[in-house]
């Protein structure tokens, strides 16, 4: 029942749904383990597009159009989610040189 | 055919995600996650969905990656050198993820799907359909990203003012 034909072959919605796992579970990787800051955001970016991928992959296996539409609005946030964290980082990286997110630590008290 | 497709772009995903997490300078990584939007990009073709298609490749691939790209020439190749304060948290970090993985893996094993809705798979993910749900069911929403969009730019643009201190 999770299987759908794409060009006169079968493809199975949990392959997509395990890629997706794959690529969210590599996200978490390198948040948890990359220090600099820049190579973390890539990382989230990396994590939403495994989502999309699920979203997606989801969409096509109940055959309703609101998944893509969730996903063209997750684009959007990431979007903009890229553009304030680079924003934000820029403006770190203009006082000091950041090398490692555990630096940042002075909002900690 | 398209089962081969699925495990070619799969595997250049897969290697993609492993490039950007193990890449020592920002620049591969972000190379590598160009190579995993595209791949992905594929992927939602083979799911019908064209629009998503284009846009992951222009958004995505183009637009925020040359945005990372551009703040990577600014700030100059930051490499990471030498260990972190906190190794330990790394193998800790690693097994956690494990065990994550194992739970996204077990959630996935008990799915079971309703039955589909039977739409036009012809005309599923054109332009149209998009247009269709994005102007009727879902304005609202689609509204507020606009607003959401202008925020993060006015954001940007505050964050980076040069007088700001």
């Amino acid at each position: 029942m999770s299987s759908f034909d794409v060009g006169g072959s079968t493809l199975d919605v949990s392959w997509f749904l395990l890629l997706a796992a794959i690529l969210f579970t590599l996200g978490t990787i390198g948040v948890l383990v990359r220090r600099n800051p820049l190579v973390i955001l890539i990382c989230i970016e990396l994590m939403l597009n495994a989502v999309n991928l699920t979203l997606i992959a989801f969409s096509r296996q109940l055959q309703n159009i609101d998944g893509q539409l969730f996903a063209l609005m997750s684009m959007t946030v990431a979007a903009a989610e890229a553009v304030v964290g680079l924003a934000i980082l820029v403006d770190i990286f203009r006082v000091r040189d950041v090398e490692d997110v555990d630096d940042l630590s002075e909002m900690s008290g | 055919m398209a089962a081969v497709i699925f495990f070619v772009a799969a595997a250049l995903a897969v290697i993609g995600g492993i490039g950007v997490i193990i890449s020592r300078q920002p620049i591969r990584s972000v190379l590598s996650l160009v190579v995993v939007m595209i791949a992905l990009s594929v992927e939602f073709l083979l799911l019908s969905a064209q629009f998503i298609f284009v846009v992951q490749i222009i958004v995505y691939a183009g637009a925020v990656m040359v945005l990372f790209l551009f703040v990577i020439a600014l700030l100059g190749p930051a490499r990471e050198l030498g260990r972190g304060r906190l190794r330990f948290q790394s193998w800790l970090s690693l097994l956690f993820v494990a065990v994550f993985f194992g739970l996204i893996y077990a959630m996935f094993q008990g799915i079971t799907y309703r039955q589909p809705d039977k739409a036009d798979l012809s005309v599923f993910g054109t332009v149209q359909s998009i247009a269709v749900g994005l102007f009727t069911n879902y304005l609202y929403p689609f509204e507020l990203t606009s607003i959401l969009l202008l925020v993060a730019a006015i954001g940007a643009v505050y964050l980076s003012r040069r007088d700001l201190r």
